[in-house]
Protein backbone atom coordinates (compact mmCIF):
# COMPACT_ATOMS: atom_id res chain seq x y z
CA UNK A 1 0.00 0.00 0.00
CA UNK A 2 1.72 3.10 -1.05
CA UNK A 3 1.87 6.08 1.59
CA UNK A 4 1.20 9.43 1.68
CA UNK A 5 4.60 10.36 1.85
CA UNK A 6 5.44 8.16 -1.31
CA UNK A 7 2.36 10.27 -3.14
CA UNK A 8 3.81 13.64 -2.24
CA UNK A 9 7.20 13.06 -3.60
CA UNK A 10 5.60 12.49 -7.02
CA UNK A 11 6.90 14.17 -10.14
CA UNK A 12 4.61 16.30 -11.88
CA UNK A 13 5.06 18.63 -14.89
CA UNK A 14 2.65 20.09 -17.04
CA UNK A 15 2.49 22.70 -19.99
CA UNK A 16 -0.54 24.29 -21.93
CA UNK A 17 0.48 26.06 -24.71
CA UNK A 18 -3.19 28.24 -26.07
CA UNK A 19 -2.99 30.37 -29.34
CA UNK A 20 -4.56 32.53 -30.71
CA UNK A 21 -5.09 34.38 -27.67
CA UNK A 22 -7.91 36.08 -28.90
CA UNK A 23 -10.03 32.87 -28.67
CA UNK A 24 -9.56 32.66 -24.78
CA UNK A 25 -13.00 34.43 -24.12
CA UNK A 26 -14.16 32.15 -20.85
CA UNK A 27 -12.48 31.71 -17.57
CA UNK A 28 -9.07 29.57 -18.65
CA UNK A 29 -8.03 30.81 -15.40
CA UNK A 30 -10.44 28.96 -13.59
CA UNK A 31 -10.56 26.00 -15.49
CA UNK A 32 -6.68 25.53 -15.34
CA UNK A 33 -6.44 26.40 -11.67
CA UNK A 34 -9.00 23.96 -10.59
CA UNK A 35 -7.75 21.13 -12.77
CA UNK A 36 -4.48 21.59 -11.54
CA UNK A 37 -5.81 21.57 -7.95
CA UNK A 38 -7.35 18.25 -8.74
CA UNK A 39 -4.57 16.66 -10.68
CA UNK A 40 -1.91 18.28 -8.21
CA UNK A 41 -4.67 17.50 -4.90
CA UNK A 42 -4.10 13.35 -5.96
CA UNK A 43 -0.83 13.10 -4.88
CA UNK A 44 0.24 15.77 -2.20
CA UNK A 45 -2.21 16.90 0.03
CA UNK A 46 -4.85 20.33 -0.17
CA UNK A 47 -2.54 23.19 1.17
CA UNK A 48 -0.16 22.63 -1.83
CA UNK A 49 -2.55 21.71 -4.59
CA UNK A 50 -4.87 24.75 -2.77
CA UNK A 51 -1.70 27.09 -3.68
CA UNK A 52 -1.27 26.28 -7.44
CA UNK A 53 -5.09 26.82 -8.42
CA UNK A 54 -4.25 30.48 -6.44
CA UNK A 55 -1.27 31.03 -8.11
CA UNK A 56 -2.77 29.56 -11.63
CA UNK A 57 -5.62 31.56 -11.49
CA UNK A 58 -3.64 34.97 -10.43
CA UNK A 59 -1.28 34.85 -13.16
CA UNK A 60 -3.25 33.21 -16.00
CA UNK A 61 -5.43 35.90 -15.58
CA UNK A 62 -3.16 38.51 -15.25
CA UNK A 63 -1.29 37.27 -18.99
CA UNK A 64 -4.75 37.06 -20.63
CA UNK A 65 -5.47 40.35 -19.20
CA UNK A 66 -2.01 41.53 -20.17
CA UNK A 67 -1.27 40.33 -23.59
CA UNK A 68 -0.47 42.42 -26.19
CA UNK A 69 -0.47 40.27 -29.38
CA UNK A 70 -4.07 38.42 -29.94
CA UNK A 71 -2.45 35.74 -32.34
CA UNK A 72 -0.11 35.20 -29.81
CA UNK A 73 0.24 32.36 -26.92
CA UNK A 74 -0.52 32.18 -23.56
CA UNK A 75 1.57 29.52 -22.31
CA UNK A 76 1.57 27.82 -18.44
CA UNK A 77 3.99 25.54 -17.19
CA UNK A 78 4.04 24.03 -13.86
CA UNK A 79 6.37 21.71 -12.07
CA UNK A 80 5.90 19.66 -8.62
CA UNK A 81 8.05 17.56 -6.79
CA UNK A 82 8.78 16.34 -3.14
CA UNK A 83 11.03 19.78 -3.11
CA UNK A 84 9.59 22.29 -5.43
CA UNK A 85 6.18 24.13 -6.82
CA UNK A 86 7.13 25.81 -9.50
CA UNK A 87 4.67 27.87 -12.16
CA UNK A 88 5.83 30.18 -14.65
CA UNK A 89 3.14 31.71 -17.13
CA UNK A 90 4.13 33.82 -20.40
CA UNK A 91 2.69 35.91 -22.72
CA UNK A 92 3.33 39.26 -25.07
CA UNK A 93 4.44 42.11 -23.64
CA UNK A 94 5.79 45.67 -24.15
CA UNK A 95 9.14 46.38 -22.98
CA UNK A 96 7.35 49.01 -20.98
CA UNK A 97 5.20 46.50 -19.53
CA UNK A 98 8.13 44.03 -18.63
CA UNK A 99 9.39 46.89 -16.54
CA UNK A 100 6.53 47.96 -14.53
CA UNK A 101 5.94 44.27 -13.61
CA UNK A 102 9.78 44.21 -12.93
CA UNK A 103 9.25 47.08 -10.17
CA UNK A 104 6.59 45.72 -9.01
CA UNK A 105 8.14 42.33 -8.29
CA UNK A 106 11.59 44.46 -6.59
CA UNK A 107 9.04 46.18 -4.47
CA UNK A 108 7.48 43.18 -3.16
CA UNK A 109 11.03 41.22 -2.82
CA UNK A 110 12.05 44.33 -1.18
CA UNK A 111 9.40 44.86 1.30
CA UNK A 112 10.47 43.75 5.14
CA UNK A 113 6.69 43.05 6.16
CA UNK A 114 4.68 41.20 3.32
CA UNK A 115 1.53 41.38 5.53
CA UNK A 116 1.85 44.88 6.18
CA UNK A 117 2.34 45.45 2.25
CA UNK A 118 -0.82 43.34 1.44
CA UNK A 119 -2.97 45.30 4.10
CA UNK A 120 -1.97 49.09 2.87
CA UNK A 121 -2.03 48.12 -0.86
CA UNK A 122 -6.05 46.63 -0.23
CA UNK A 123 -7.13 49.64 1.66
CA UNK A 124 -5.46 52.06 -0.81
CA UNK A 125 -6.91 50.22 -4.11
CA UNK A 126 -10.04 49.66 -2.39
CA UNK A 127 -10.46 53.51 -1.93
CA UNK A 128 -10.62 54.49 -5.34
CA UNK A 129 -12.31 50.82 -6.49
CA UNK A 130 -8.93 50.25 -8.26
CA UNK A 131 -8.81 46.36 -10.02
CA UNK A 132 -5.89 44.39 -10.41
CA UNK A 133 -2.99 45.35 -8.79
CA UNK A 134 -3.31 42.74 -5.75
CA UNK A 135 -2.58 39.32 -7.27
CA UNK A 136 0.84 39.38 -7.47
CA UNK A 137 1.89 40.86 -3.74
CA UNK A 138 -1.12 38.08 -2.54
CA UNK A 139 1.05 35.51 -4.49
CA UNK A 140 3.87 36.50 -2.01
CA UNK A 141 2.19 38.21 1.21
CA UNK A 142 -0.50 34.73 1.83
CA UNK A 143 0.79 31.84 -0.24
CA UNK A 144 4.69 32.84 0.38
CA UNK A 145 5.91 32.39 -3.22
CA UNK A 146 9.10 33.57 -4.62
CA UNK A 147 8.47 35.68 -7.27
CA UNK A 148 10.30 36.71 -10.13
CA UNK A 149 10.62 37.82 -14.09
CA UNK A 150 12.29 37.87 -17.22
CA UNK A 151 11.72 39.36 -20.76
CA UNK A 152 12.48 37.79 -23.90
CA UNK A 153 10.52 39.98 -26.86
CA UNK A 154 8.19 39.57 -27.06
CA UNK A 155 7.70 37.03 -24.23
CA UNK A 156 7.23 38.22 -20.39
CA UNK A 157 7.80 35.11 -17.82
CA UNK A 158 6.12 35.48 -14.24
CA UNK A 159 7.91 32.71 -12.71
CA UNK A 160 6.96 31.32 -8.80
CA UNK A 161 7.63 28.81 -6.92
CA UNK A 162 7.63 27.37 -3.47
CA UNK A 163 9.40 24.79 -1.36
CA UNK A 164 7.44 22.20 -0.30
CA UNK A 165 9.75 20.72 2.95
CA UNK A 166 7.24 20.91 6.03
CA UNK A 167 4.32 21.62 3.79
CA UNK A 168 4.14 18.08 2.10
CA UNK B 1 -34.17 31.00 12.25
CA UNK B 2 -34.87 33.74 9.67
CA UNK B 3 -33.25 33.86 6.39
CA UNK B 4 -32.73 37.92 5.94
CA UNK B 5 -31.15 37.61 2.56
CA UNK B 6 -29.58 35.56 0.18
CA UNK B 7 -26.77 36.20 -2.94
CA UNK B 8 -25.39 34.17 -5.54
CA UNK B 9 -22.87 34.27 -8.23
CA UNK B 10 -23.92 32.28 -11.51
CA UNK B 11 -21.36 31.02 -13.90
CA UNK B 12 -23.10 29.26 -17.40
CA UNK B 13 -25.87 28.42 -15.83
CA UNK B 14 -24.79 27.37 -12.21
CA UNK B 15 -23.87 28.67 -9.16
CA UNK B 16 -20.91 28.70 -8.00
CA UNK B 17 -20.59 31.43 -4.71
CA UNK B 18 -23.57 32.36 -2.58
CA UNK B 19 -24.14 33.62 0.38
CA UNK B 20 -26.87 33.46 3.55
CA UNK B 21 -27.39 35.93 6.00
CA UNK B 22 -29.91 34.74 8.42
CA UNK B 23 -30.99 36.02 11.81
CA UNK B 24 -31.84 33.52 14.96
CA UNK B 25 -32.24 35.11 18.46
CA UNK B 26 -30.02 38.04 18.28
CA UNK B 27 -27.41 36.65 16.66
CA UNK B 28 -27.04 36.81 12.68
CA UNK B 29 -25.27 34.51 10.93
CA UNK B 30 -23.72 34.99 7.40
CA UNK B 31 -22.20 32.24 5.86
CA UNK B 32 -20.21 31.92 2.26
CA UNK B 33 -19.79 29.07 0.08
CA UNK B 34 -18.35 28.95 -3.19
CA UNK B 35 -15.75 30.25 -5.37
CA UNK B 36 -15.14 34.15 -6.09
CA UNK B 37 -13.35 33.70 -9.31
CA UNK B 38 -15.09 36.48 -11.63
CA UNK B 39 -13.91 39.52 -12.57
CA UNK B 40 -16.85 41.96 -11.13
CA UNK B 41 -18.34 40.19 -8.08
CA UNK B 42 -20.35 43.57 -7.84
CA UNK B 43 -22.56 42.57 -10.76
CA UNK B 44 -24.06 39.41 -8.91
CA UNK B 45 -23.63 40.80 -5.39
CA UNK B 46 -24.28 44.44 -5.25
CA UNK B 47 -28.27 43.42 -4.48
CA UNK B 48 -27.40 41.21 -2.08
CA UNK B 49 -25.28 44.17 -0.03
CA UNK B 50 -28.55 46.42 0.07
CA UNK B 51 -30.81 44.00 0.62
CA UNK B 52 -28.61 43.13 3.69
CA UNK B 53 -28.54 46.97 4.48
CA UNK B 54 -32.60 47.53 4.37
CA UNK B 55 -33.46 44.54 5.97
CA UNK B 56 -31.20 44.13 8.72
CA UNK B 57 -32.63 45.05 12.12
CA UNK B 58 -29.31 46.37 14.34
CA UNK B 59 -31.49 47.02 17.01
CA UNK B 60 -32.48 43.45 17.47
CA UNK B 61 -28.98 41.65 17.04
CA UNK B 62 -25.94 41.63 19.32
CA UNK B 63 -23.86 39.52 17.73
CA UNK B 64 -22.42 38.46 14.26
CA UNK B 65 -21.11 34.44 13.31
CA UNK B 66 -19.40 35.04 10.11
CA UNK B 67 -18.80 31.30 8.70
CA UNK B 68 -16.29 30.80 5.86
CA UNK B 69 -15.54 27.45 6.25
CA UNK B 70 -17.52 26.30 3.03
CA UNK B 71 -15.53 29.09 0.59
CA UNK B 72 -13.25 27.37 -1.37
CA UNK B 73 -11.39 30.14 -3.25
CA UNK B 74 -11.96 34.20 -3.36
CA UNK B 75 -9.90 35.34 -6.46
CA UNK B 76 -8.57 38.79 -5.74
CA UNK B 77 -11.11 41.11 -7.20
CA UNK B 78 -13.04 39.29 -4.60
CA UNK B 79 -11.67 40.99 -2.00
CA UNK B 80 -13.83 44.73 -1.65
CA UNK B 81 -17.35 42.84 -1.91
CA UNK B 82 -16.03 40.48 1.47
CA UNK B 83 -14.79 43.69 2.74
CA UNK B 84 -18.24 45.72 1.70
CA UNK B 85 -20.67 43.14 3.24
CA UNK B 86 -18.05 42.48 6.69
CA UNK B 87 -17.85 46.10 7.05
CA UNK B 88 -21.07 47.55 6.72
CA UNK B 89 -22.23 44.41 9.26
CA UNK B 90 -19.34 45.32 11.94
CA UNK B 91 -19.81 48.95 11.77
CA UNK B 92 -24.25 48.41 12.19
CA UNK B 93 -23.98 45.72 14.95
CA UNK B 94 -22.07 46.08 17.88
CA UNK B 95 -21.51 43.29 19.78
CA UNK B 96 -18.70 40.32 19.62
CA UNK B 97 -18.20 38.64 16.10
CA UNK B 98 -17.35 34.72 15.85
CA UNK B 99 -15.41 34.01 12.37
CA UNK B 100 -15.39 30.30 11.55
CA UNK B 101 -12.72 29.90 9.16
CA UNK B 102 -10.13 26.41 7.49
CA UNK B 103 -7.15 26.27 9.15
CA UNK B 104 -5.36 25.02 6.23
CA UNK B 105 -6.30 27.61 4.33
CA UNK B 106 -3.98 30.77 3.01
CA UNK B 107 -7.03 33.08 1.83
CA UNK B 108 -8.62 32.44 5.21
CA UNK B 109 -5.40 32.54 7.84
CA UNK B 110 -3.55 35.63 5.70
CA UNK B 111 -5.70 37.50 4.22
CA UNK B 112 -9.23 37.00 5.69
CA UNK B 113 -8.21 39.10 8.82
CA UNK B 114 -7.01 42.33 6.91
CA UNK B 115 -10.20 41.86 5.16
CA UNK B 116 -11.83 41.93 8.36
CA UNK B 117 -9.91 44.88 9.18
CA UNK B 118 -8.60 43.15 12.56
CA UNK B 119 -5.69 45.02 12.35
CA UNK B 120 -7.77 48.04 14.04
CA UNK B 121 -7.87 47.45 18.24
CA UNK B 122 -11.87 48.02 18.56
CA UNK B 123 -12.63 45.54 15.86
CA UNK B 124 -10.05 42.81 16.99
CA UNK B 125 -11.39 43.22 20.63
CA UNK B 126 -14.23 42.23 19.36
CA UNK B 127 -13.58 39.20 17.15
CA UNK B 128 -12.96 35.54 17.77
CA UNK B 129 -11.71 33.03 15.35
CA UNK B 130 -12.93 29.46 15.54
CA UNK B 131 -10.31 27.56 13.32
CA UNK B 132 -11.69 23.85 12.14
CA UNK B 133 -9.66 21.60 9.71
CA UNK B 134 -10.19 21.29 5.44
CA UNK B 135 -11.73 17.87 4.89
Amino acid sequence: MITQEELAATNISMRYDLSPKRNIIGDLSGLLGNFSDELIGAFYPKNVSKKANIVITELVNNAVVNSTDGDSKVILEIMVNKDLLRIKVMNTAKRSQYRKVRDHIKMINSAGDLRTLLAETIRERRKDRLRGGLGLIRLAAENKFTLSVGYRAPYLTVDSQIGLGGLS
Amino acid sequence: MKVLAFGEIMDGGASVFSSVAKVDADLLIVSFGGSIRIDNPYRYLEQYLLELEQLLPPEKIGRIEFDFKELDFCNSNGFYIIMDITEMLINTIGGPILVKRLKGDDWQQETLPILLNVDEPEIEARTTFEEFTDI
